[in-house]
């Protein structure tokens, strides 16, 4: 279609201008979707299209190893595990959310300086922002993606970014539907102290500052 | 690795730029379809879950992925109700707005004159729904032929002839009726505004 045509079709139903979500919105609905991404456990829909009926037993499988999943963990398995790696980066799984001062205990133990606070859904750590300075992602990125493959649980973190007087801040989202399991990570180093987190009731975005700070 | 190669290899931060990038396009593209703004924001929500489910299906070579997310947008809003089923009813965690929020009015403001709008959108409602989609991914996203057609999954032709039946329809209907009204200063709550166009709209 040439321009003129489709200026054309616009005039007859105009609108002026574009339909925007406010900021703060439209980050919530991008943590939303990323922490739904991270608590899908089913794998990517195949490349082409197969009869439904082959779809259902991998559906299947995959709802028995969503209820499956929790009652292994609530065994003897730890509720963190962390290595450091060869390169001097820190990996870390989280198989459930507690116990945060000993991932705490462990991470300072191997040379980062962090604080770890788990957020529940319809939570946010208060008072937001944290720290007087946060260095931005670019600035310090301490976190590594994406994740070793077969390990997309856990993630890499670098403590060779955090320098004297700095504290790597992580902030974790916790969604009840997959017992206690992380759905989104905030990871940003603070340069100077950081205030303790104290859960609030929330409607915005679960995790960091709010938009615009 | 391009963009397309490692979202379809399952890596978060790209989808995240992907986000960020179309975010505006898609939830732009879903408001003018549902003529609603809370409509607009689950029809969002779901599209990038279901592109998400769908990463396997992109190819590694290719432009933009507008077309393909606007596509995906356009059958999310289609059908809203299966695609938050088929995500576990993901719209049950999806944090609302607090309901003393002037939200609705910072929307309205942005916009349009609120009467000029239930105009375009009585307008909009005269078309079948396929003409509807065409001319949205057309007209108002910006898409080429080539580029709806992909989006839709139908063919260069179909897009062409449901475009230019939109356009005799719209005619017809403008000759039926008044012309728009003159754009006029709402006074008071926009936000009130905004809710009965969507009541007359749903």
């Amino acid at each position: 279609m040439n321009p003129g045509e489709r200026e054309e079709l616009a005039r007859l139903l105009p609108y002026r201008a574009d339909p925007e979500l406010p900021r703060d919105r439209h980050r919530t609905l991008k943590e939303f979707v990323m922490t739904e991404i991270h608590r899908d456990p089913r794998p990517a829909a195949p490349r082409r299209r197969f009869p439904r009926l082959a779809l259902l037993a991998p559906a299947l499988a995959a709802a028995g190893l969503a209820v499956a999943a929790p009652m292994l963990l609530g065994g003897a398995e730890p509720a963190y595990a962390v290595t450091k790696e060869d390169d001097g980066t820190i990996f870390v799984t989280i198989n459930e959310a507690k116990d945060p001062d000993g991932l705490e205990a462990e991470l300072r133990a191997l040379g980062l300086n962090a604080v770890v606070d788990y957020v529940p859904m319809g939570k946010k750590c208060s008072p937001q922002p944290r720290s007087e300075r946060f260095l931005t992602k670019e600035e310090a990125p301490l976190t590594v993606f994406p994740a070793p493959k077969g390990q997309e649980t856990g993630f890499t973190l670098d403590p060779g970014v955090v320098k004297a007087g700095q504290t790597a801040v992580l902030e974790f989202s916790v969604s009840e539907q997959t017992g206690g399991v992380i759905a989104a990570i905030w990871a940003r180093v603070s340069d100077g102290p950081v205030a303790e987190c104290h859960l609030a009731d929330s409607t915005e975005a679960p995790l960091g500052p709010p938009a615009g700070s | 690795m391009s963009l397309r190669a490692r979202i379809r290899d399952g890596d978060a931060e790209a989808f995240e730029r992907l986000f960020d990038d179309f975010g505006r396009a898609v939830y732009g593209h879903a408001f003018r379809l549902t003529g609603d703004w809370s409509a607009a924001e689950d029809v969002m929500a779901l599209t990038f879950l279901e592109a998400w489910r769908l990463r396997r299906r992109i190819d590694a070579e290719g432009g933009s992925l507008r077309p393909w997310l606007l596509g995906i947008a356009t059958n999310v809003a289609r059908n809203t109700r299966r695609a938050a089923r088929r995500h576990d009813d993901a719209l049950a965690r999806l944090p609302r707005p607090a309901p003393v929020a002037d939200f609705a009015e910072e929307v309205a403001g942005r916009v349009d004159d609120a009467r000029t709008l239930a105009a375009v959108r009585r307008a909009y409602g005269s078309l079948r729904r396929a003409e509807q989609e065409v001319f949205a991914l057309v007209v108002w996203s910006g898409l080429g032929y080539a580029e709806a057609a992909v989006a839709l999954g139908v063919s260069v032709g179909t897009i062409r002839s449901r475009l230019s039946r939109a356009r005799r329809r719209l005619a017809l209907f403008a000759a039926e009726r008044e012309p728009l009204p003159p754009p006029r200063q709402e006074r008071g709550d926009r936000g009130t505004a905004v809710r009965i166009v969507r009541e007359e709209y749903r």
